[in-house]
């Protein structure tokens, strides 16, 4: 009885299906061999007991009967080794288009997930989900078929013992159903107490310096205490479910193997019936319930995998719906309203190829960013940007500098207004567009993010194959030498989790560096000497002048030194909440440029 | 600059039983539960194998048509066998899993209280990914310790054993092969089932994987900007596909595991069978027990056929358990007085400003390195405002470290009105200062809830005078939901500016005697740092100030001006 979700996962098996249908005919396999074990000691009894036939004589069933023990230990080998192997491939692949769907979604959407919840699905969700593919599907499929085909043989041989056994089994599938809604339902609640958990805790584990620096680690502690607590409330209460269900089936087929031992015996009184045919009904009789169990518990130990499919499939549904609308990515919080999209952005074509940014110029008209809740982060942006000009981005905390950057970055889609950059239309671009373009960028965040690593790895994120000498140069350039004559081990020293802690203003040189040791043409600075003293921020400052020649620059920041000299800047108003203003870039005044880099306009 | 490298992944080499020992130790199985899980267990097995031989022996009696008499007790021991079963095996489990998650819980806490006093500085080899997977998968593999791993070895054992008994009074020839049989199966299949297991830590590459999930995430942004996404994403891919790989090698040797039992029942049966037979002919048994033999062993086979996936547990257990016992090894770089001082005897109550001094204070992260803090001496005044300057990396981190007592003191020491901190409890100390932090970090939550983190109890009209001073007041207003708007993980939803005066809001909040401000004005425009800075040290209202900045604006109001460089203060100007 599958229902629409499996369906959906059922799609996605397309590459494993080889491997299932060997599981499933292995199960099957393995089914025969009960039954003929079954006949075989039936047999045997019946001969010993009534003809009192030696061991010779039975030979020949006592060969067949061990033959068909090894032949359902193989079938059982290799079945689950091939549905194991099927289930991973297949978990792979889902985790595989996870991670893509969540990078193609990008930061704006990221910003509003929980990192802990994220990662939990990622990991464990859909490592749950080779017990449903693995077990759960195969198993199913075999519980599907073997009670038919026993029961057949039964009707065929024994009659009245298939009745009974048939009686019984009409009553499976209501039960079946009873149990598995309410577990649907609290493995649901379970996982959510789970991801709750994880990305509580995740959370704790990286503030619990600012909890403590409050006094208010007992409120995290409590927290883990009540999350831990509403877990163990879900997991018994899907175990609960479970074993109930497991009691229910028991309790039938118990009955049924126990009504039919009754009436065998009652016949056998009479004579009804032959005692190896009674032997053999009895033996297979619990096998019509037996494949139910297993599929039944295997339901219910892949429910977990199951309800982070669900939330995986969820995922992956943004694309396909982005695929026919390409504007209108739906996001967590930051999604953007349907109705407010402009006409204009309704393109349905996309682009694989990004414009050259060193000749291209960047237009933006009447650009707008308006998240969901109607909080508008952007409005009425007008600029245009010549190759290696050198903009400002003024404006006062919160009026959406770095949203502008992202727009550039592609992190934040347009809602209102044009964006586009040598001509072509941000909105059109497809992901390999969007990886062209940023190749040619580099960017330094208002909040860098170290990856664990050497100092040295995270310099050369941008440009791997950088020689050292290129590498000393930008150290110098940066005030990173003093930071590094600090660190244990200089370049090789690790950072990033788990390796040195840098302070903020550390953290930025090392973005700064790493910005500026690629050969990105487009130049997109966020704050960049925010958290610089006055004397590495001049420093800096002073040596930045010939690395920024030559590039397309964008500089967004209160902080800016006085002998830095801007061909644009671009006030932002104070509040794009307020009102709908319209902004334009306006050249800077002669004395302000630097001489001779002032392009006339 | 806390860069005390400790190897993370360095297992301590305990054996097998001292890590049960210490497992058992800090939260101990509810022995009694278990023991009364057992006995359940035990009787559902035994149900299983009575059913199984009684039903045998009935259909064989009546084949012989002895009259319903004779069949009538048979018939009603297995009737009553086959409805048992059913609920003692409920019983059972139920009964086990209950024991076993109210000790998960207990877990998690002990987690957390060992985490608490390392954080920051102490884990520094230690990546929060692996720290989430303990918490989480590592703490519930320990499941087994507590639900499964006793009752299932106790019900094989001791249903192995009743039925070669029951069998051998039969024919001891039948019991000598059943007996043979089990004992491959029972001592064969857990040995082979952990041939799966390799020697990589399995467990500790499951930590790595979400490690690097979490790195991805987190790191999304810098990673797309520079076209790694797809580097670093490979890279996780190729952790889960290990972890994948050795999932199929644990497959493939539990499956291998499963099919010995099969093999050694089918030697039991056909063995059994065959004995019988010839024992039956020889009228050394009684023709009805023919069918007895072999139905008795693929019963007790019943109970058997768990232990291979049984011994995998069990040395995951042992695993989680050691990744989990690691955290006991790192020592807590500060604790507390065996005879502290109380917080009211140094600092009055309500908050006015208290007396701060450093005096030849030393701090060093590393023993190889320089100090951070290098004979530091200084007097803030009660009441008064000290500005600390000092280039990126000059100490002025470590000063808030050495205040806040997250690092030991080498040499010296700091006072709040000449009380040492070192003699008061850690939390009486941090009690002292309301702390703006370097990193202004925030909590998923709303604008109220990370503003009234340090005092959940404020009212409405002191969280809106907190918001005024911090400047964010009109920001707030402008908001559709106002303090209700969430601020998303670790404030990611809102601006840099923004954040950091959320958490200049919560340091203000805090009734505490002196304000801790780590880079109050960074990332805001002139004007706003301008007004910020008046309305501060208004709000401080004769409250001691300690203010690390980089803005010579910010000075104008100092009553002190201390500029470190190399952890040294190497200059000090009065007002």
């Amino acid at each position: 009885m599958p229902g629409r979700l499996d369906r959906r996962l059922l799609a996605e098996v397309r590459g494993a299906r080889r491997g299932l249908a060997i599981a499933v005919a292995t199960g099957l396999g393995a089914a025969v061999c009960i039954v003929v074990q079954a006949g075989l000691l039936a047999r045997i009894v019946d001969r010993a007991l009534l003809h009192h036939a030696a061991v010779a004589a039975v030979t020949p069933e006592l060969v067949g009967l061990g033959a068909a023990f090894v032949v359902r230990a193989l079938l059982q080998l290799v079945g689950e080794i091939a549905s194991q192997k099927s289930a991973t491939t297949i978990t792979s692949e889902l985790r595989h288009e996870l991670l893509d769907e969540a990078f193609r979604l990008g930061p704006a959407w990221l910003a509003g997930e929980r990192t802990g919840e994220l990662s939990l699905t990622a990991t464990r969700g859909i490592n749950a989900l080779n017990t449903y593919f693995g077990r759960y599907l195969p198993q199913a499929t075999v519980a599907l078929i073997t009670p038919v085909g026993i029961l057949a043989w039964l009707a065929a041989v024994d009659w009245p013992s298939a009745l009974i056994l048939l009686g019984l089994l009409l009553v499976i599938p209501p039960v079946i159903a009873a149990f598995t809604k309410r577990a649907r339902q609290e493995a649901a609640r379970r996982w959510r107490s789970l991801a709750s958990l994880s990305a509580r805790m995740l959370e704790l584990l990286q503030g619990l310096p600012t909890l403590r620096a409050f006094g208010r680690q007992e409120h995290g502690r409590r927290e883990v205490a009540e999350a831990t607590e509403s877990l163990r409330r879900g997991t018994m209460r899907t175990l609960r479910v479970s074993f109930l269900s497991a009691l229910s089936l028991d309790l039938l087929a118990g009955l049924g193997t126990g009504l039919v031992a009754m009436v065998l015996g009652l016949r056998l009184l009479h004579g009804d019936v032959s005692l190896s045919l009674a032997m053999a009904v009895l033996l297979v009789s619990p096998e019509v319930f037996a494949p139910l169990r297993r599929a039944s518990a295997e339901y219910h130990a892949s429910a977990e995998g199951k309800v982070a499919a669900e939330r995986v499939l969820d995922v992956l549904a943004q694309s396909r719906r982005q695929a026919t609308a390409p504007h209108e990515r739906p996001t967590a919080r930051w999604s953007l309203p349907r109705s407010g999209a402009n006409p204009t952005l309704a393109t349905p074509r996309t682009t694989g190829t990004a414009p050259e940014l060193s000749r291209s110029t960047i237009e933006l008209v009447e650009v707008g960013v308006r998240f969901a809740g109607g909080v508008r982060a952007l409005s009425g942006v007008n600029l245009v940007i010549a190759p290696k000009e050198h903009v400002l981005v003024r404006g006062r905390s919160g009026t959406g500098k770095s949203t502008l950057l992202s727009v550039l970055l592609g992190f934040v889609t347009i809602t209102s207004g044009r964006a586009r950059i040598g001509g072509v239309d941000l909105g059109t671009l497809d992901a390999a567009g969007w990886r062209e373009l940023r190749r040619q960028m580099a960017w330094v965040s208002p909040r860098p993010y170290v990856f664990r690593g050497t100092l040295e790895d995270n310099l050369r994120m941008g440009n791997p194959e950088l020689g050292e000498a290129a590498i000393e140069r930008v150290l110098q350039r940066c005030g990173l030498c003093r930071v590094v004559s600090r660190l244990p081990e200089g370049l090789a020293t690790p950072v990033g989790e788990g390796g040195a802690a840098l302070s903020t203003g550390e953290r930025q040189l090392v973005a700064l560096a790493r910005a500026l040791l690629t050969d990105a043409p487009l130049l997109l600075l966020d704050e960049p000497l925010a958290h610089l003293d006055e004397e590495t921020a001049a420093t800096v400052d002073a040596n930045l002048a010939s690395a920024l020649d030559g590039r397309t620059v964008l500089w967004a920041g209160h902080h800016v030194p006085t002998r830095r000299h801007f061909d644009q800047v671009l006030d932002l108003p104070t509040s794009p909440a307020a009102a709908d203003p319209t902004t334009h870039g306006h050249r800077a005044p002669p004395p302000l440029s630097r001489t001779g880099s002032l392009r006339s306009s | 600059m806390n860069a005390n490298v400790i190897n993370a992944n360095a297992r301590t080499r305990r054996t097998n039983l001292e890590v049960l020992r210490t497992l058992v130790a800090i939260s101990p199985p509810p022995w009694r539960r278990l023991i009364g899980a057992m006995l359940l267990g035990l009787a559902a097995a035994g149900t299983t194998v009575g059913l199984l031989a009684g039903s045998g022996a009935l259909i064989d009696r009546a084949a012989l048509r002895p009259g319903l008499a004779t069949i009538a007790g048979l018939l009603a021991v297995v009737e009553v066998l086959a409805v048992l079963r059913a609920p003692l095996r409920y019983a059972e489990r139920l009964h086990t899993h209950e024991a076993a998650f109210g000790a998960l819980g207990h877990w998690r806490l002990w987690l957390y209280d060992r985490l608490e006093p390392l954080l920051p500085g102490a884990l520094g080899a230690w990546r929060s990914g692996d720290l989430l997977h303990r918490a989480i998968d590592d703490i519930e593999a320990l499941t087994d310790l507590y639900s499964r791993a006793p009752g299932t070895v106790g019900v094989a054992v001791a249903v192995s054993a009743l039925s070669v008994v029951a069998v051998g009074s039969l024919l001891p020839l039948g019991a000598a092969i059943l007996g043979a049989a089990l004992a491959v199966a029972v001592v064969g299949s857990p040995l082979l089932a952990i041939t799966g297991r390799t020697r990589v830590d399995e467990r500790a590459l499951a930590g790595q994987l979400t490690a690097e999930v979490v790195e991805l995430v987190q790191g999304a942004p810098e990673l797309l900007a520079f076209g790694l996404d797809e580097t670093f994403r490979a890279r996780a891919e190729a952790t889960a596909e290990r972890l994948a790989r050795l999932e199929r090698r644990r497959t493939r040797a539990m499956a291998a595991a499963s099919a010995l039992v099969v093999v050694c029942l089918g030697v039991a049966v056909v063995g059994t069978l065959a004995a019988a037979v010839s024992a039956a002919r020889e009228h050394r048994l009684e023709g009805i027990m023919i069918a007895v033999l072999p139905l008795t062993a693929i019963g007790a086979f019943e109970a058997v056929a768990p232990l291979g996936t049984l011994a995998i547990r069990i040395l995951d257990v042992l695993d989680a358990g050691r990744r989990l016992l690691a955290l006991n090894e790192v020592p807590a770089p500060v604790s507390d007085p065996s005879n502290p001082v109380a917080l009211h005897d140094s600092v009055p109550t309500p908050p006015e400003g208290v007396a701060v001094a450093f005096d030849d204070a030393t701090l060093r992260y590393r023993l190889d390195r320089p100090p951070a803090l290098d004979a530091v001496s200084f007097a803030v005044p009660p009441g008064s405002a000290t500005a600390i300057l000092g280039q990126t990396g000059a100490g002025k981190s470590s000063i808030v470290n050495a205040l806040l007592r997250f690092w030991p003191l080498e040499k010296g020491s700091v006072t709040v009105n000449a009380t040492s901190l070192e003699q008061m409890r850690q939390a009486d100390a941090r009690r002292v200062f309301a702390l703006l932090d370097q990193d202004a970090r925030l909590f998923a939550g709303t604008i109220r809830q990370n503003v009234a983190l340090g005092r959940p109890e404020a009212t409405a009209a002191e969280i809106a005078e907190a918001l005024r001073a911090a400047q964010l007041d009109e920001w707030v207003r402008s908001l559709p939901n106002g303090l209700e708007t969430p601020v998303g993980e670790s404030g990611n939803q809102v601006s840099s500016g923004q954040r950091r005066r959320i958490a200049l809001a919560r340091a203000l909040l805090v009734r505490r005697p002196v304000l801790l401000l780590d880079e109050p004005t960074t990332n805001l425009d002139d004007e706003t740092a301008d007004a910020l800075i008046d309305t501060v040290l208004a709000a401080a209202l004769g409250r001691t100030v300690v203010l690390v900045t980089h803005r010579s604006e910010d000075l104008r109001c100092m009553d002190q001006i201390l500029t470190l460089d190399r952890g040294r203060v190497v200059a000090t100007s009065h007002r």
